[in-house]
């Protein structure tokens, strides 16, 4: 374990010691910054139109309208955030020739991939945690479900922990950090869109296609329905990528 | 101290190293050579557990380099050919981390030590890629210290160096081989490895071709090349007269090539006056020797 966290704080504050970090740090709070706003503008709109609807006021539900929505947007953000920030992971790594470090310690391979994989996750609790302030807007303005913020806040963790293990095994197969970078990309894209395609076929193809799309599993969550099938489709979709990372790193002392 | 059986390294229908078996006693300190591409690299990546190998065995300590690799590791500090540095950090926090991996107690303590060690001190507080390429090998050499290994693996510390870069490094490695550390020290630079080692192991085309002490290393023969100003058939019969010397080869422009048994310098430089001696100079024994047992490696 020791050597698993001295891993992750190494990668860790490496994030905050080069401008990828900031800039995805950046982009990550602007963009959902902007969602954020552009929600609540079109929520108080709506909420003033339905007020003086002539058919009395509807109840808006602020979790449907704007946290689920929110949390909706800050995934497809993080798809696109999360492979620019492993993709050094390995790739530098290999190309700098620290790798050697690594695999000249007394440590695992395991110890190895589990603490890189801990470190962008860190960050993504930084990134994730830097948008409290917009739910804490929420709270006093108005009174947002508990429940489904801190289940929100579980799919997102889930979610990037996904994205963070496809990217690591991306990352592990090249030295060169925009391959990683487009491969990691296309890959997440891919298992993204797997769930539009379920709609499109039916039998057993859909029944595939649906438990393996990355977006299905998120729905309930966001709505506040913690499953525990949904939690161990994340935690098993997490290892099979990151014992995929362990095997390619045990393969480099054979290559 | 260091057992290496019979180890055989393929990339494919490649064969890297063959059969490549040596011994390093406790304490010792080896020079590795070989001309680039002769196996000399593979040879310690397998030894310290970062590259498998194929065929063969080898123990560090008595304990098995592939089955028992945690221990192994634990006794080797290893620098290899490019040192293995995160450039982002901090000197002191790299060497500390290192040193973490290495399951050091006190990691910040032990990094403090190794960096003074390297004389690092006054520029440990600076980040890594804004280091000169000497630094970085002084920085590379302090993650290999850190957890103070009984074993040091070094390949080429000095490449890439300038002159005076490749002095400090020498003079470092003349101090850690005063720790009385087991050494196994790869370099091109073969009057460091006469200054620094007792034995050498030689490596060409993936085949040990050569291990023993310096001193006895390729018997007596040695090489002395002569320039006369008045060459010519009288020179070339007074030069092979001279006692020990077993052939004399004509190169042309005055220069005259003589294998010798033994140290028969003075002798040739008497032999040679008479024909107007212009220039008397022996290879160095290890670069002679060298040079006959890898002659062709290269192009």
């Amino acid at each position: 374990m020791r050597n698993i966290l001295a891993i992750a704080r190494r990668e860790l504050s490496a994030y905050f010691a080069t401008p990828v970090g900031w800039l995805a740090l950046s982009a990550f709070l602007l963009i959902t910054g902007f969602f954020f706003t552009a929600l609540v503008s079109l929520y108080s709109m709506q909420s003033a139109e339905q007020a003086f609807s002539p058919y009395g006021a509807p109840d808006m539900n602020l979790n449907e309208y704007l946290v689920a929505p929110f949390f909706g947007n800050t995934a497809i953000i993080l798809l696109f955030i999360v492979p620019a920030l492993t993709m050094r992971l390995f790739a530098e790594d290999r190309k700098t020739r620290a790798l050697e470090l690594l695999l000249t310690s007394p440590i695992t391979t395991t110890e190895i991939v589990l603490g890189k994989f801990l470190g962008a996750m860190g960050f993504i609790a930084v990134m994730l945690a830097c948008t409290l302030h917009y739910i804490g807007i929420l709270f006093y303005l108005g009174d947002p479900d508990i429940g489904v913020v801190v289940s929100s806040y579980l799919a997102m963790f889930l979610l990037s922990g996904a994205f963070v293990s496809v990217g690591l095994v991306t990352s592990s197969f090249t030295e060169n950090q925009v391959v990683s970078l487009v491969l990691g990309f296309v890959m997440l894209l891919l298992l993204w869109v797997l769930g539009w395609a379920e709609a499109s076929t039916s039998g057993l193809a859909a029944e595939v296609i649906g438990f393996a799309s990355l977006i299905n599993r998120m729905e309930d969550l966001t709505k506040g329905l913690i499953h525990t099938r949904d939690v161990a489709y994340y935690l098993s979709f997490i290892s099979f990528f990151l014992f995929a990372t362990h095997q390619r790193v045990e393969a480099y002392r054979w290559s | 101290m260091i057992r290496v059986e019979h180890l055989t390294k393929r990339y494919g229908a490649t064969t890297a190293i063959e059969d490549v078996s040596f011994e390093v006693p406790k304490g010792q300190v080896v020079g590795f050579l070989g001309p680039n591409g002769a196996g000399k690299s593979t040879t310690m990546r397998i030894l310290t557990g970062s590259l498998g190998a194929t065929e063969g065995r080898a123990t560090v300590d008595g304990r098995d380099v592939f089955t028992d690799a945690r221990e192994v590791k634990r006794r080797i500090g290893y620098l290899p050919e490019v040192p293995p540095l995160y450039p982002n950090m901090v000197v002191r926090d790299y060497v500390a981390f290192a040193g973490q991996l290495k399951g050091v107690k006190d990691p910040v303590a032990a990094a403090e030590r190794a960096i003074a060690r390297v004389g690092l001190s006054q520029v440990g507080h600076r980040i890594i890629e804004h280091l000169s390429k000497g630094y970085r090998q002084r920085v590379g050499l302090a993650q290999a210290l850190v957890h103070d290994p009984e074993v040091l693996i070094l390949d080429e510390p000095n490449s890439g160096l300038d002159p005076a870069q490749r002095v400090e490094i020498r003079d470092l490695l003349h101090d850690l081989v005063e720790d009385k550390r087991t050494i196994i020290l790869s370099t091109h630079v073969l009057a460091d490895i006469e200054a620094i080692c007792r034995r050498v192991i030689i490596i060409n085309k993936g085949r040990i071709v050569a291990e023993d002490d310096i001193e006895r290393l390729g018997g007596e023969q040695r090489t002395v090349t002569v320039a006369v100003a008045r060459p010519g058939d009288a020179a070339v019969a007074a030069l092979r007269s001279v006692a020990g010397v077993s052939a004399v080869v004509d190169e042309g422009e005055g220069r005259l090539r003589l294998t010798t048994d033994g140290d028969r310098r003075e002798h040739v430089a008497n032999a040679a006056a008479p024909f107007g001696l212009l220039e008397l100079s022996g290879r160095a024994r290890l670069e002679e020797i060298y040079l006959r047992l890898t002659m062709g490696a290269n192009p």
